[in-house]
């Protein structure tokens, strides 16, 4: 669900969010709640619905790990996310920091129209590529790999 | 327990110790009002204190609820004493008292009204009183006659004023109505009178104690009675309306011809003082004399201050004062002295040392007029600039006769001309107050307030309002979008407070308003605005505001205001060029229709209609485990009612948990709650963030800057307000005490 349209619901707290595995990948880590798995040397990574702090620490914690053990780019994929908060903005921009630090790509995917302007007004537009979806992210990701000579 | 209302076709209302009939009993309804009432409340009653300003008059008001309670008949007994005025002793006072409790106690009882006045001795009042009552007025009386032939007048004088507590629990309670205007009579007494009144009262709820505000407040206090516990009615002189009304009312009683004008003139000259006024009236019909030229007037004033009842009643303040003849002379001196040299202020050690007294009693002569607040006194500064105008003339006059021994006829006639010259003075000021704007209140109303700007710019509002009818004018200026936010004004006083330049000027002419204008009490956020009103028939020229602000930035300068706002008012409004100058300035400027606009908003916005608060939805949340959220689903589901678009909505969501997040992560709160208002409006929904704690140092300071200044990338934390200034309309944090309140605009068209 998507806040294209804004909907009548309460949100689902970090807690209360559901743990996802993927066909790719099991969950590797059961305790951090964050769906994610990889493509090559690119590592998904899925935010929640709500990316406040306890979620994007979660997030910065997965991306973290994913670098560590040898990913070369990261996209986070926000296909599920309705609301942003500042906080979970300002850990946004420490994960790109350490990406940036780690000679790593960044891509957001299906980001939402409202969460692209808060994007913007914070100049996180700055320092990542935006992507359609996942599969676009996955493919720019290659082109500029590609290009890179990698 | 109330009154009980007389069936109808029951006697009349009697006048018992009332000296006026009900219906002339001018200005002081409320007052009347809320002594009954709290008679009624006399079970969990406590006291009541009559804080009166001198010369307010309160004897009158306590004889009224006197008699309405006593043709009540209901539940409580009222009792009225008022302590003799001289020539009498603690133990004479409190068996007076005694005897006035006994008999209005039995009158009552036997409703009687005969009875409350008479002069009966104490086996009188044995003999009358009711079976239901016998027994414990015998055991009074009895004891009452042991212990008055004791050496210890102490003792006497508490048994006397706690004889109400006798009264036994099944028969209906005294209600004591206790004037203790004159309290200052017994200050030289071994006796302490008023601690001892004042402890038999709060042990004989409920009560009303009625005394001069500065002497009352401290013998409570010094009584060990809490003075916090205690209901206060404040008694100023009467306003001007009321004090023509009584002037006509008693001139009309005693028969007295009075003109119109002269019934102005007495309620100005004698600044609404029913006792002077009174006085005046009572000495016209002893005299014969009408009163239908300020000539008739002025005459009959100058006869009574040097010699009538105005005469006799200062001079006994200043007896009382300065009881040694010789004291008293330098008294007269020194204030003379201070008043005709405009010299407001001189210290203690310059006091000692013109009466040449000993410090304790140079102490006592301050208090005590500082008690009557003929001067102010902090402990050290006196300031001699105050008393009644009659009060000043009988200071002077005195010091001519008495000390440079002038002629008696030189002094009337310089008297009588003086008053001559000021009647019409007095009467045209009062004329122009009535019909002046009321600066001071309005600048006092302020209080963060938001009104359209175009209130306080004149040239754009003769621009886009000018001409248009006042309809229009109010339905438009409703949707202005341009508001601005007044401050809140904490101080007021009349330019001429801080500098004498001002006297040419009327009073009311210049106001200086200290006041905060952020959301913190802080230097920073202080401000001063000097407000002047023009004299000017035509839109006020460049020349007339050139003038005046050049006169309030010097005033702004002599008196250290480090942030100051000017704001000029003239009837017509500003011409093109004294705009220009007022907007090269940075100085507000309105004409009379925009001042009065102005003043009806905001006395709108102080009486908030009960409609208003029918749109209003307050819900209150406990921070922490992601409660923002649910704060984010109530703005969709109110906001969606308002007919917002999605986009809309979805900013306010954001901005609202952007401010939830604010609240629950630097307010320190005790309670950890957030509180929410959401007010839904015409085009515009407002919602109003707070929480109770400290008040973050950043909203304090409002450090944005610094912020602005760094990288993205070092900006870590801290977006939320820059966040929720992009997505709402107007975001600003209200003052309040403790914690953060932020308020919010969305508006529909946005």
């Amino acid at each position: 669900m998507s806040l294209k349209e804004p909907q009548t619901k309460l949100y689902a707290t970090a807690a209360q969010t559901k743990v996802y595995a993927t066909k790719e990948e099991p969950l590797a880590d059961l305790k951090s709640n964050v769906r994610s798995h990889t493509v090559g040397t690119t590592a998904v990574v899925y935010a929640s619905d709500y990316l406040n702090k306890l979620t994007g620490e979660r997030i910065e914690r997965e991306c973290k790990k994913q670098l560590d053990s040898g990913a070369r780019a990261l996209v986070i994929d926000f296909s599920d996310t309705e609301l942003v908060n500042s906080i979970g903005i300002s850990i946004l921009l420490g994960i790109i920091d350490i990406a940036e630090k780690n000679g790593a790509l960044v891509v957001f995917s299906d980001v939402n129209n409202e969460t692209v302007q808060l994007f913007e007004m914070l100049g996180l537009t700055r320092h990542v590529v935006l992507a359609k979806d996942e599969e676009e992210a996955l493919t720019n990701l290659s082109t500029s790999s590609k290009a890179m000579g990698h | 327990m109330s009154p009980r209302p007389q069936p109808p076709g029951s006697q009349p209302a009697r006048r018992i110790l009332g000296r006026v009939k009900r219906a002339e009993f001018v200005g002081r309804s409320a007052e009347l009002d809320r002594l009954i009432a709290h008679a009624g409340s006399a079970r969990d009653a406590g006291g009541l204190l009559i804080l009166l300003a001198p010369l307010a008059g309160v004897s009158e008001l306590m004889r009224q609820a006197y008699d309405q309670l006593f043709n009540a008949q209901g539940d409580a007994v009222p009792i009225y004493f008022s302590l003799p005025a001289s020539d009498t002793t603690a133990v004479s006072a409190a068996i007076e008292f005694l005897n006035a409790f006994l008999a209005q106690y039995i009158a009552f009882r036997r409703n009687e009204a005969s009875l409350a006045q008479a002069s009966l001795t104490m086996n009188d009042l044995v003999q009358l009183a009711p079976a239901a009552d016998l027994h414990w007025i015998e055991e009074l009386v009895s004891a009452y006659n042991k212990q008055r032939f004791s050496s210890d007048e102490r003792e006497l004088v508490r048994f006397c004023f706690n004889a109400p507590r006798r009264v036994p629990s099944g028969n209906p309670k005294p209600y004591i109505l206790f004037d203790a205007v004159k309290l200052a009579n017994y200050d030289n007494e071994q006796v302490p009178v008023a601690g001892e009144i004042i402890k038999a009262l709060a042990g004989s709820r409920p009560f009303v104690l009625a005394g001069l505000r500065r002497e009352i407040i401290r013998e409570v206090e010094r009584a060990g009675v809490d003075y916090g516990a205690l209901e206060k009615v404040r008694l100023e002189p009467l306003a001007e309306a009321d004090a023509c009304k009584l002037v006509a009312s008693i001139a009309r009683r005693e028969g007295v011809s009075l003109s119109d004008e002269c019934r102005d003139l007495l309620a100005q000259q004698f600044e609404g003082s029913p006792f002077l006024i009174n006085a005046m009236l009572l000495s016209a019909r002893e005299k014969h004399l009408a009163l239908n030229s300020y000539f008739d007037c002025e005459r009959l004033y100058v006869d009574e201050l040097l010699g009538g009842r105005l005469n006799h009643y200062f001079t006994s303040v200043l007896e009382k004062v300065a009881p040694d003849p010789i004291d008293r002379s330098a008294l007269i001196r020194l204030l003379s002295e201070s008043l005709g040299a405009g010299q407001r202020t001189a210290s203690f050690a310059a006091w000692a040392g013109r009466l040449n007294l000993e410090a304790a009693d140079v102490e006592n002569i301050l208090r005590s007029l500082h008690v009557q607040e003929i001067i102010n006194w902090d402990g050290e500064t006196v300031d001699t600039q105050r008393g009644s105008r009659a009060w000043r003339d009988f200071v002077r006059s005195r010091f001519r006769l008495d000390a440079l021994r002038e002629p008696r006829a030189l002094v009337v006639a310089d008297l009588m001309s003086a008053a001559l010259q000021r009647a019409p003075q007095t009467v045209a000021r009062h004329y122009r107050r009535l019909a002046s704007l009321p600066l001071r209140d309005v600048l006092q109303a302020f209080n963060y307030q938001r009104v359209p700007k175009v209130l306080f710019d004149y040239a754009a509002f003769a621009a886009d309002y000018k001409g248009a009818p006042a309809e229009e004018i109010a339905a438009r200026l409703e949707i202005d979008p341009q508001v601005m936010k007044l401050p809140q004004v904490f101080h007021t006083a009349h330019g001429v407070a801080f500098s004498g330049e001002l006297k040419e000027f009327d009073e009311e002419s210049c106001v200086v308003a200290h006041a905060f204008a952020g959301p913190g009490y802080t230097t920073e956020n202080e401000i001063v605005w000097l407000a002047a009103k023009i004299d000017s028939k035509l839109e006020a020229d460049a020349d007339a505001v050139e003038e005046w602000c050049n006169r309030l930035d010097k005033l702004a300068q002599r008196s250290g205001f480090a942030h100051v706002q000017l704001w000029l008012i003239a009837n017509e409004g500003f011409s093109v060029e004294a705009s220009e100058k007022l907007r090269q300035r940075g100085a507000y400027a309105s004409s009379r229709t925009q001042f009065e606009l102005l003043s009806a908003q905001l006395s709108e916005g102080l009486n908030k209609s009960p409609a208003a608060a029918n749109n209003e939805y307050v819900f209150i949340l406990p921070m922490g485990a992601d409660n923002e959220l649910l704060a984010a689903a109530t703005a969709e589901q109110i906001a969606r009612r308002l007919n917002f678009r999605p986009e809309a909505i979805n900013q306010i969501k954001t901005a609202i948990v952007e401010a939830c997040i604010n609240a629950s992560e630097h307010s320190l709160s005790p309670e950890q709650k957030i509180y929410q208002r959401f007010q839904v409006e015409d085009d515009k929904l407002v919602i109003t963030i707070s929480s109770r704690g400290v008040l973050p140092a950043k909203v304090v300071a409002k450090d944005s800057a610094a912020n602005d200044t760094a990288g993205v990338l070092e900006q870590r934390r801290g977006w939320g307000l820059k966040l929720i200034e992009t997505l709402m309309d107007e975001v600003e944090f209200e003052r309040v005490d403790e914690g953060t309140s932020l308020r919010m605009v969305k508006y529909l068209r946005s």
